[in-house]
C-alpha cells in the first residue's frame, strides 16, 4: 500500500529529468507509474474483501501517522487510478504538441499520487497535506497555457479551494480539541455517542464543498475549463471533485458522527446545487463549461447518496463515483478531441460532426446515456440506487428535486449531442483525432457499457464496502 | 565556546582590514566558513540544549537554551545567503568590501544579542547590529537608500530612547539589569506603577523595532531602498533578532506573559497580520511587497507569543513553540525571497512587477525556489511554514481565542492571494516583451536559493518526526 502512494509521488520527480533525454521514455514511465498504483490497488482487493483492514503506522509527533486501507479506500483508489491511467494515455496524443510537457507529466503523476495518499490517509493532517498537494498541482495544470486570463482563473480556483481547505483545517483543530487526537481510528473511538460540534462540521464542510465545487463554492470549476482537456477530465470530472465527496464519506460517514440536523442540511445543499447547476448547464453554450456545470449537478447526486443515510443510498453513492468518473471523463476527453480539431468550443457554431468523427460521436453518446442514467449502462444503476435509497428517507421534496434534475440532465446533454454531432455542418469538417485519443474515449465508453452489463462486480464491492462502513460486518 | 561567535567576527574585521591587498579577496571565503561553523555549532547544541533544560527556571543558568540555538542557526543561514548576494551584486570592490565588514559587525552584534542574559548588554549588542544596518542601507548613497536609512534611524532612535529609559528605571528599582534579578523584582512587585511604566516603555520600543503595525512606517522604505545584500540580511534576520527575538525573550523570561501583555500582543499581532497582508496586495514593487509580507508574518509570531500565558498550559507551549519556529521559518523563506528578488533585479533590470512576466521559463531555479518560499509563507503543506502556522493557529484556538484563530487563518488566504499575484506578474504566465534576453542568475545567487529551499522542504517533510523529539517542547501534539 505504501508503494501505491510512493511510486507516483516520488516517481513524479523523476519524470522531468527523464524527459530531458527522451520524451518517449518519460511518457511510458508516467503511464507505468499510474498503472503501478492501479495494480497495487487491485492486489489490495483480495485482503480487504476478506474483511481485513490493513494499516501502516509511523509513530510521529502528530500521532501514529497512518495509512489505512479498507474497502472504501480501495474502491476509491481503483476508480481514480483507472480513470487516471486512461487520461495519461490520452495525454500522449493531446499534449504532444505543446510546450512544458515535462512539467505537465510531473504534475499529473504527482496529482494522482497525492490522490492515492489522500485516499489511504488515516490521519487528519496527512489527509490535509495530500489535499493541498492536489490543489497545488491543479493550480499549475489549470494555468498550463499561461496567458494572463488563464493564469488568473487558475489563481481563482486555487484561492477558492485554499479558502475551503484552511477552514477545514480549523475544523480539524476543533476535532483535535474534542477528540484529543489526529488519528481517525482514535477519533472514531473517542466520538462514540458524542457527535461533533456543529461548528466543526460546518467548517469541515466548507472545505469539502469547495473541493467538490458544490454550491456556494462552485464558481471555480466552470472557469477551470481553460485547462488542457485531459486536465479538465482528470481534475474536474473524474478525480479532483471526487476528493470532497470521498472526504465526506471518510470523515462524516465512517468516522465522525454528525449532529442529526446535518442529515437534512447536506441533502438540501446537494439538491440546490444539483438543480441550479443543471439550470446553468441548460443555458451554457461553451462545451467545456457546460460539461463542468453538469459535473456540479451530478456531484449533488453523490452527496445525496452519501448523506441521506441507509445502505442502498450509500452503496449507490459509491457506485455513482465510479460510473460518473468514467462517463464524465469520457465526455471531457471527447470535448478535447472536438476542441483540438475544430478550434471551437461553442456548441451553437458546431454541427454534423458525426460524419467525420464517428467513433468520438458514438463514445460521446454512450457516455451521455450513462450520465443520464439509461439502462443498461452503468449510470442507470447508480442513479437508481441513490434515488431509491433516498426515497426511503423522510425528505420527499428533496427526492423530487433530484428526479426533476435528472430530467434536466436528459435535456441539456441531448441538446449538446444534437447540436454538435447532428444536423448540418457549420464549420469545415475535421477528421477524427489521433488514434491514441480516440482509443481512450472508446475505452471509457466501453467501460461505461461494461459497468452496466457487469454491474454485479462493482455493486458487490460497493455493497460490501457499505456494510463495512455501517458496521454491519466487522 | 559560545563567546567565540562574537569574538571571531570582530577579529575578522580587524584582520581583513590590515593593509595587505590579498586579504580583501579572502572576505567571502572567510564569511562563508564562519557561517558554516556557526551553523554546525548551533545544530550540535540544539538537541543538547533541549534535553538539558526542560523547565524555564533552568534556562537562566545555562548560557544556551533552544531559543538561542535556533536563532544562532538562523543568523548563520541568513548571513551565508547575504554574503553570496553581496558577492553577486556589489557595484565595485570597495563598496563590496565595506559591506562585508558591516555584515561581520552586524553578525557579531546579533550573536551577542541572542546570547546575553542582561538587559544592558542586550541593549549594547542591539545597537551594534542596528548601526551596522543603517550604514548598510545607506551605503550606495543614493536618494532612496539615504531616505530609508534615515527613517530607520529616526524610528530606531525613538525606540532606543524608550528602552534606555526603561533600563534606567529598572536599574534604579532593582539594583541590577540581569534578567534574573529584574524578573524576580517584577514577580514580587509587578503591579507597581513605576515598574509597569518601565515594562511598557521597553515593549513599546521593541514593537517599533519589530516593525509591528502601526509602528511600521520605516520598514518598507528601509527594505526596498537597501542594496540587495543589505535587504537580505536586514529583512531576513536583523529586524527579527533586534525586535522579535528580544520581544520573545523578554516576554517569556523577564516581564512574564501577564494578561495585559498578552492582550497587547494579540491585538497588535492581529492588526499586523491583516493590515500587512492587505497592504502587500496593493504593491507593484517586488521588494515592497515582500516588506509588507514581513510585517504580516511577524504579526503571526507576535500572536503566537500572545498565547504564552494562557491558562491552558498545552496551548501556551504550542503558541511559544509555534512563534519560535515561525521566527526561524520566516528567516529562511523571507531571505530566500529577497535573494530571488535580487536575482530578478540583477537579471531583468527592474523590480517593477508590471514590467516583468514569464520569467520562470528563463530563470527556472529562481522561479521554482520562489514558488516554494511563497507556499511556505502562505502555510501550504508540506513546507516548513505550514507547521509553524498550524502550531500558532492551534494554540490560539485551544487557548480560547477563537476570533484570533479565524483571523489568522483567513489572513493566510490573503497571503496566498498576494503571492499568487506576484507569481502571475513575475514568474508564471507568458514571457513579456522585453524579457527575452533574461538569463538565469549566476551561481552566487542560485546556490543560496537552492540551499534555503532545501531547508524549507527538508524541515517541512521531516517535521512530524522532529517535532516530538527535539526543536520544540511539544510532546504528543
Amino acid at each position: 500500500m505504501l508503494l501505491v502512494v510512493a511510486v507516483p509521488v516520488l516517481g513524479a520527480i523523476l519524470l522531468p529529468l527523464v524527459g530531458r533525454f527522451c520524451t518517449c521514455t518519460r511518457n511510458t514511465l508516467a503511464l507505468l507509474m499510474v498503472l503501478a498504483s492501479l495494480a497495487g490497488s487491485l492486489m489490495l482487493i483480495g485482503p480487504v474483501m476478506s474483511g481485513q483492514v490493513i494499516h501502516l503506522d509511523f509513530p510521529t509527533g502528530f500521532g501514529h501517522m497512518m495509512l489505512l486501507a479498507d474497502r472504501l479506500a480501495v474502491f476509491m483508489a481503483l476508480v481514480s487510478s483507472l480513470v487516471g491511467g486512461i487520461i495519461v494515455f490520452y495525454s500522449w496524443g493531446y499534449i504532444s504538441h505543446y510546450e512544458n510537457q515535462n512539467e505537465y507529466y510531473f504534475l499529473v503523476v504527482l496529482f494522482l499520487g497525492a490522490m492515492m495518499g489522500l485516499v489511504f490517509a488515516a490521519n487528519l493532517l496527512v489527509l490535509y497535506i495530500f489535499w493541498e498537494i492536489t490543489a497545488i498541482a491543479s493550480w499549475r495544470l489549470i494555468g498550463f497555457f499561461r496567458s494572463p486570463a488563464i493564469v488568473l482563473r487558475a489563481d481563482k480556483s486555487f484561492l477558492v479551494t485554499f479558502f475551503g481547505a484552511t477552514m477545514m483545517l480549523l475544523g480539524f483543530i476543533m476535532v483535535r480539541e474534542q477528540a484529543g487526537s489526529w488519528d481517525l481510528p482514535t477519533i472514531k473511538a473517542a466520538l462514540v455517542g458524542h457527535p461533533l460540534t456543529n461548528m466543526a462540521v460546518a467548517f469541515i464542510l466548507l472545505g469539502i464543498l469547495s473541493k467538490s465545487a458544490t454550491l456556494p463554492l462552485q464558481t471555480w470549476l466552470p472557469d477551470a475549463g481553460v485547462a488542457p482537456s485531459p486536465v479538465t477530465a482528470l481534475l474536474h470530472a473524474a478525480v479532483l471533485v471526487k476528493i470532497g465527496v470521498y472526504a465526506y464519506a471518510r470523515l462524516f460517514v465512517v468516522n465522525m458522527p454528525m449532529p442529526e440536523i446535518w442529515h437534512t442540511i447536506v441533502p438540501a445543499i446537494a439538491a440546490t446545487s444539483a438543480l441550479v447547476a443543471a439550470g446553468a448547464a441548460l443555458l451554457e453554450t461553451d462545451l467545456k463549461r457546460l460539461i463542468a456545470f453538469s459535473t456540479i449537478s451530478q456531484i449533488g447526486f453523490i452527496f445525496l447518496g452519501l448523506s441521506v443515510g441507509g445502505e442502498l443510498a450509500l452503496a449507490g453513492g459509491l457506485l455513482y463515483i465510479l460510473m460518473h468518473g468514467v462517463a464524465k471523463g469520457g465526455l471531457f476527453l471527447c470535448a478535447g478531441i472536438i476542441e483540438q480539431n475544430t478550434h471551437c468550443k461553442d456548441i451553437t457554431k458546431l454541427g454534423g460532426l458525426i460524419k467525420t468523427m464517428p467513433v468520438t460521436a458514438i463514445a460521446f453518446l454512450i457516455c451521455t446515456f450513462s450520465v443520464i442514467g439509461i439502462p443498461p449502462l452503468g449510470g442507470f444503476f447508480s442513479k437508481y440506487m441513490v434515488i431509491a435509497g433516498a426515497a426511503q428517507g423522510p425528505h420527499l421534496w428533496i427526492v423530487l428535486t433530484f428526479v426533476g434534475t435528472a430530467f434536466l440532465t436528459i435535456i441539456y446533454l441531448m441538446r449538446v449531442f444534437v447540436l454538435v454531432f447532428m444536423g448540418e455542418p457549420k464549420t469545415k469538417l475535421e477528421p477524427e483525432g489521433s488514434p491514441v485519443m480516440v482509443w481512450s474515449v472508446a475505452l471509457l465508453a466501453l467501460l461505461s457499457i461494461a459497468g452496466g452489463l457487469l454491474i454485479y462486480y462493482p455493486s458487490l464491492f460497493a455493497t460490501e464496502a457499505t456494510r463495512q462502513i455501517l458496521g454491519l460486518i466487522p | 565556546m559560545p563567546s567565540l561567535l562574537v569574538i571571531i567576527p570582530l577579529l575578522a574585521v580587524l584582520l581583513l582590514n590590515l593593509p595587505l591587498n590579498f586579504l580583501r579577496r579572502l572576505a567571502l571565503p572567510a564569511a562563508v566558513l564562519f557561517a558554516v561553523y556557526q551553523a554546525l555549532f548551533a545544530m550540535q547544541l540544539l538537541p543538547a540544549s533541549c534535553t538539558a533544560c526542560p523547565t524555564h527556571e533552568r534556562w537562566f543558568v545555562n548560557v544556551l537554551d533552544p531559543l538561542t540555538s535556533v536563532l544562532l542557526l538562523a543568523i548563520a543561514v541568513v548571513a551565508f545567503a547575504s554574503v553570496f548576494v553581496l558577492h553577486a551584486t556589489a557595484s565595485d570592490e570597495k563598496h563590496g568590501f565595506n559591506a562585508f565588514n558591516l555584515i561581520f559587525l552586524a553578525v557579531a552584534g546579533m550573536n551577542g544579542l541572542v546570547m546575553v542574559r542582561d538587559l544592558f548588554s542586550m541593549y549594547i549588542f542591539l545597537e551594534i547590529a542596528s548601526v551596522a544596518s543603517f550604514i548598510l542601507i545607506a551605503a550606495q548613497r543614493d536618494m532612496g537608500g539615504l531616505e530609508g536609512a534615515f527613517k530607520y534611524l529616526v524610528m530606531s532612535a525613538l525606540a532606543t530612547m524608550m528602552m534606555l529609559a526603561s533600563i534606567a528605571l529598572l536599574l534604579a528599582y532593582c539594583g541590577s539589569t540581569s534578567f534574573m534579578v529584574v524578573a524576580e523584582a517584577l514577580h514580587a512587585h509587578g503591579s507597581h506603577g513605576y515598574l509597569l511604566t518601565a515594562v511598557g516603555l521597553f515593549l513599546g520600543g521593541l514593537l517599533i523595532k519589530s516593525g509591528i503595525m502601526p509602528f511600521h512606517g520605516w520598514l518598507p522604505d528601509a527594505y526596498a531602498a537597501a542594496p540587495a545584500a543589505a535587504s537580505t540580511l536586514i529583512a531576513g534576520i536583523v529586524t527579527k533578532t533586534t525586535g522579535v527575538y528580544a520581544l520573545i525573550r523578554l516576554v517569556l523570561h523577564v516581564f512574564g506573559p501577564s494578561v495585559a501583555v498578552q492582550q497587547l500582543l494579540l491585538i497588535f499581532g492581529a492588526i499586523s497580520v491583516v493590515a500587512g497582508a492587505l497592504a502587500a496586495l496593493g504593491q507593484s514593487d517586488m521588494k515592497r511587497m515582500l516588506a509588507y509580507s514581513s510585517i504580516s508574518q511577524v504579526g503571526y509570531i507576535v500572536m503566537g507569543l500572545g498565547v504564552a500565558g494562557a491558562a491552558n498550559k498545552f496551548a501556551a507551549e504550542l503558541g511559544v513553540a509555534g512563534a519560535i519556529f515561525h521566527l526561524f521559518n520566516h528567516a529562511i523563506f523571507k531571505t530566500l525571497l529577497f535573494v530571488n528578488a535580487a536575482a530578478v533585479e540583477k537579471q531583468a533590470g527592474t523590480r517593477d512587477m508590471n514590467q516583468l512576466g514569464g520569467l520562470a521559463q528563463k530563470m527556472p531555479i529562481t522561479g521554482l525556489t520562489s514558488l516554494l518560499a511563497m507556499f511556505a509563507t502562505a502555510g501550504v503543506p508540506p513546507l516548513a511554514g505550514f507547521w509553524s502556522k498550524l502550531l500558532i493557529i492551534a494554540a490560539l484556538w485551544l487557548a480560547g481565542y477563537h476570533g484570533y484563530a479565524l483571523l489568522g487563518i483567513g489572513a493566510s488566504l490573503l497571503t496566498l492571494a498576494y503571492f499568487l499575484s506576484l507569481q502571475r506578474r513575475v514568474f508564471f504566465g507568458l514571457l513579456r516583451a522585453g524579457c527575452e534576453n533574461v538569463r538565469e542568475a549566476g551561481w552566487a545567487l542560485t546556490v543560496p536559493s537552492l540551499v534555503l529551499a532545501a531547508i524549507l522542504l527538508g524541515v517541512g517533510v521531516a517535521l512530524p518526526w522532529l517535532i516530538g523529539s527535539f526543536l520544540l517542547p511539544v510532546k504528543g501534539f
